[in-house]
C-alpha cells in the first residue's frame, strides 16, 4: 500500500452527524474515521440505515439541514477543511472537484431540461465555458459514457432515455468537470443485472482514464468485490472494518462482516440446508446499547462487549482496521475469492 | 400546426361540457324557472289574455324547442333584451364585464404574486420562524369571513371613524386616480382573503418539488439557489400553478365578486347577476350561465397547451 505514506485525498475523522427527530435526537453516524487516497476505489458497505448514504451526502455538504446537522469532526479534501466551509465555497467544489451520482436515475435528472441543458450548465458554471464548447464537451463525455448518437441525444429529455441510460448521463455529467473524487450512491441498485455490470464496468474504465478516486456506496457485497479495492463496512452509523477487499472477504475480522459474507447466496462445495442469517434485529438508533451495537446479535460478544463500545483499530500488519473486542484471527491468505 | 389541431379537437370535445352546463342551467332556471306571466299582466286576466303573453314569452313552446333556441343564442351571442330594464343583454355584458374585470384583475394578480412569493419564503425557509409566521398569518387569512374582512377594511381605510383614506363606495374609471381609490379598498380585502388560500397551496406545491431527488442533484452539481429556483423549482411546479390560475380566470372574468360588488356598490356583473337572480330575469341568467361554461371550456384548452410549453413529457394528442 503505497498510498498509505502520500496524504489522502479525503480524510474523514470522527464525523458525528445527528437528526433531529419527532423522537429524539438519531446519531446518523458516530464517530466515523476513514481515509480516501488519489485514484483508489473504496466501497462503503452495510445495511440499509446504517449511515452510508449520510457519509456520502456529508462530504458535499448536502446533509438536508434541518433536521440534519453535523455535530462533530472534520472532513478534509485535499488538505481543506469542508466541515463549516461557507455555501459559496462548497458550491465551487460540488461537481467540479467532487462530484456524486444518485440510485434513482429515474429521478435523479431534471425532467423539464434536456439532458444537453443539464450537462452545458455544470461545465459553464465550472469551467466558464461558452456554450458551444459546453456542448461540444458534453457530446463528448456521452460518447465516452457509451451513448450512441451522442450528438442526437444530447438533445433529449430525461424521459426518452431508458434507466441505464440516465444512469450514464449522470456519469457523464458527473465527470465532465475532471472530478477527484466520485461518489457513487447505490449507483446500479435501480439497474437491471446486465445494465448494472455495464455501468460498473464503465465507472471503473472511466476511474482509471480520469484518474480520480471512487467511494461507490452499496449495499451489494458483489458490486464491492468486482469493484473495489478497499471496503468500509458500516453497523449502525459506526465503521466495524475497513480492509483491502482480498483481506474482508478471505477471513472478515468483525463477526458482523463475516456474517454478511457469509449471508451471500453462492455455490458451495458442500450444500447447506438453509443460508445463514444473522440471527436478531438492527437496534434501534433511538435506542443503542451501551457497549458494541452488534453485540446482541454477535456469536462472540461477552461481557465486555455489552458495556464498552470497540474503537476502530489496526488489525495487524497491514492497513486494515476492525473494531472489535473478539475479532477472528487474521488468516495470512494469498488468495482471495 | 399541431397545436391548432389540438385546439380544434379540443373545442370540439367541450361541446358535450356545454351542452351539459346548459342543459341543467336550462331545466333549472328557465323551464321550471320563474314564471313572468302574471308580472306583465294587469289583475284579472282573461284566459286569452294570459295564453297571448306566455305565447308572446314562449312559455308555449316544446321543451326542445326551447332549449334548442337557448342554444342558437349561445351560438349568436344574442340573447334579447332583459326582462327588467328592457336593455340588450349584451350591451348590459359589455358594459359590466369591463367593469368586474377592473375591480378584480387587480386583487386577482396581486393575491397570485403575493401568494406565490410567501409561500417560497415559507418553502425557502420551512419549519423556521419564517414559515411558521407566514403560515400562521395565512391560517389567519381563511379563518376571518370574507363580510367581516370587507366591512372592518371599509371601517378602517374608508370611513371617517378610521382613516378616511378612500370612499366606502361607488365606482369610476374617469382617470387612474379615481380608479384606484375606488378600486383599493376591494382589492386590499380580496387580498387579504385569497392570500391565505393561495399561500398554503402554494408553498406545498413548492416544497414537494424541493424534496424531489432531482433538486438534491442539481445542488450535488454546485447549482446556486436562485438558478435552482427557477430551473429545478419554478419550472416543475408550474402545472399545478398554472392549473389555478388558468380556472380561476371565467370567474374573474364572468362572475366577478358579488359581495364585493354589492357592498361597494359596483355596477359589474356580479351585481347583475344578483340582480337577475332575485328579479328572475332569464335573459341575463342565460348568458351569464352560458358564458361561464364557454370560458370554462377555452381555459381547460389553454391550460393543456400552456402544459404543452413548460413539460416535455406531455403530447397534445
Amino acid at each position: 500500500m503505497a498510498e498509505d505514506k502520500k496524504p489522502p485525498l479525503l480524510s474523514v475523522q470522527n464525523l458525528i452527524i445527528e437528526f433531529a427527530t419527532e423522537n429524539g435526537v438519531v446519531r446518523a453516524t458516530d464517530n466515523i474515521s476513514f481515509d480516501i487516497f488519489a485514484n483508489e476505489t473504496v466501497g462503503i458497505v452495510g445495511e440499509s440505515g446504517c449511515g452510508k448514504t449520510v457519509t456520502g451526502l456529508s462530504i458535499l455538504g448536502l446533509i438536508p439541514s434541518p433536521p440534519g446537522r453535523i455535530v462533530g469532526g472534520s472532513i478534509t479534501f485535499m488538505g481543506r477543511e469542508l466541515v463549516g466551509l461557507p455555501e459559496e465555497e462548497m458550491r465551487k467544489i460540488r461537481g467540479c472537484h467532487i462530484s456524486m451520482i444518485f440510485q434513482e436515475p429515474m429521478t435523479a435528472l431534471n425532467p423539464v431540461f434536456s439532458i444537453g441543458n443539464q450537462m452545458t450548465d455544470v461545465l459553464i458554471r465550472h469551467h466558464g465555458l461558452t456554450r458551444r464548447q459546453a456542448r461540444d464537451s458534453a457530446i463528448e463525455m456521452l460518447a465516452k459514457v457509451g451513448i450512441p448518437a451522442p450528438a442526437k441525444r444530447i438533445d433529449e429529455y430525461p424521459h426518452q432515455l431508458s434507466g441505464g441510460m440516465r444512469q450514464r448521463v449522470m456519469i457523464a455529467m458527473a465527470l465532465s468537470c475532471d472530478p477527484k473524487l466520485l461518489i457513487a450512491d447505490e449507483p446500479t441498485t435501480a439497474l437491471d443485472v446486465t445494465t448494472q455490470a455495464q455501468v460498473l464496468e464503465q465507472i471503473s474504465k472511466l476511474q482509471a482514464e480520469f484518474h480520480m478516486a471512487v467511494v461507490l456506496i452499496t449495499h451489494d457485497l458483489g458490486v464491492v468485490a468486482e469493484t473495489c479495492r478497499r471496503a468500509i463496512v458500516m453497523y449502525c452509523g459506526r465503521i466495524v472494518e475497513n480492509a483491502s477487499i482480498e483481506h474482508l472477504f478471505a477471513s472478515p475480522r468483525h463477526p458482523y462482516a463475516k456474517g454478511l459474507l457469509d449471508s451471500i447466496p453462492q455455490i458451495r462445495s458442500q450444500r447447506l440446508e438453509e443460508l445463514p442469517i444473522i440471527p436478531g434485529r438492527v437496534p434501534d438508533l433511538l435506542q443503542l446499547p451501551p457497549g458494541c451495537r452488534f453485540a446482541d446479535r454477535c456469536p462472540r460478544a461477552d461481557g465486555l462487549c455489552s458495556e464498552q463500545i470497540p474503537k476502530l483499530a489496526p488489525s495487524g500488519t497491514h492497513a486494515d482496521r476492525v473494531a472489535c473486542h473478539h475479532p477472528y484471527p487474521a488468516v495470512q491468505a494469498g488468495s482471495a475469492s | 400546426m399541431e397545436i391548432l389541431q389540438y385546439s380544434i379537437r379540443k373545442l370540439f370535445s367541450g361541446i358535450p361540457l356545454i351542452l351539459g352546463v346548459t342543459l341543467i342551467s336550462f331545466v333549472l332556471m328557465v323551464y321550471f324557472g320563474p314564471d313572468k306571466t302574471y308580472e306583465l299582466l294587469g289583475k284579472n286576466p282573461t284566459p286569452e289574455e294570459i295564453a297571448e303573453v306566455r305565447s308572446q314569452l314562449g312559455y308555449d313552446q316544446p321543451f326542445v324547442v326551447r332549449y334548442v333556441d337557448y342554444l342558437r343564442e349561445l351560438a349568436t351571442l344574442d340573447f334579447g333584451n332583459s326582462d327588467s330594464t328592457g336593455e340588450r343583454v349584451d350591451a348590459l355584458l359589455a358594459r359590466t364585464i369591463p367593469v368586474s374585470l377592473a375591480l378584480t384583475a387587480p386583487g386577482f394578480v396581486l393575491g397570485n404574486a403575493l401568494g406565490i412569493l410567501l409561500a417560497l419564503f415559507a418553502a425557502y425557509y420551512r419549519s423556521t420562524w419564517v414559515d411558521k409566521t407566514i403560515m400562521a398569518s395565512a391560517v389567519i387569512g381563511m379563518s376571518i369571513s370574507f363580510l367581516i374582512v370587507i366591512i372592518a377594511f371599509q371601517i378602517i381605510f374608508a370611513s371617517s371613524y378610521g382613516l378616511g383614506w378612500f370612499p366606502v363606495r361607488g365606482w369610476s374609471i374617469g382617470s387612474i386616480g379615481d380608479y384606484f381609490s375606488y378600486v383599493a379598498v376591494p382589492t386590499m380585502a380580496t387580498v387579504f382573503v385569497a392570500l391565505g388560500y393561495n399561500t398554503r397551496f402554494y408553498r406545498s406545491v413548492l416544497v414537494e418539488e424541493m424534496t424531489r431527488d432531482h433538486v438534491r442533484t442539481a445542488k450535488a452539481f454546485g447549482v446556486p439557489p436562485s438558478k435552482l429556483f427557477y430551473k429545478n423549482i419554478l419550472k416543475n411546479s408550474l402545472i399545478p400553478i398554472i392549473t389555478r390560475i388558468v380556472f380561476s380566470i371565467p370567474l374573474v372574468i364572468i362572475s366577478g365578486s358579488l359581495l364585493i360588488e354589492s357592498y361597494f356598490g359596483i355596477p359589474g356583473v356580479g351585481k347583475i347577476t344578483y340582480d337577475a337572480i332575485i328579479s328572475g330575469d332569464q335573459p341575463v341568467l342565460k348568458a351569464v350561465v352560458g358564458l361561464t361554461a364557454i370560458l370554462f371550456v377555452l381555459a381547460q384548452l389553454l391550460t393543456d397547451i400552456m402544459y404543452r410549453a413548460v413539460d416535455p413529457r406531455i403530447t397534445l394528442k
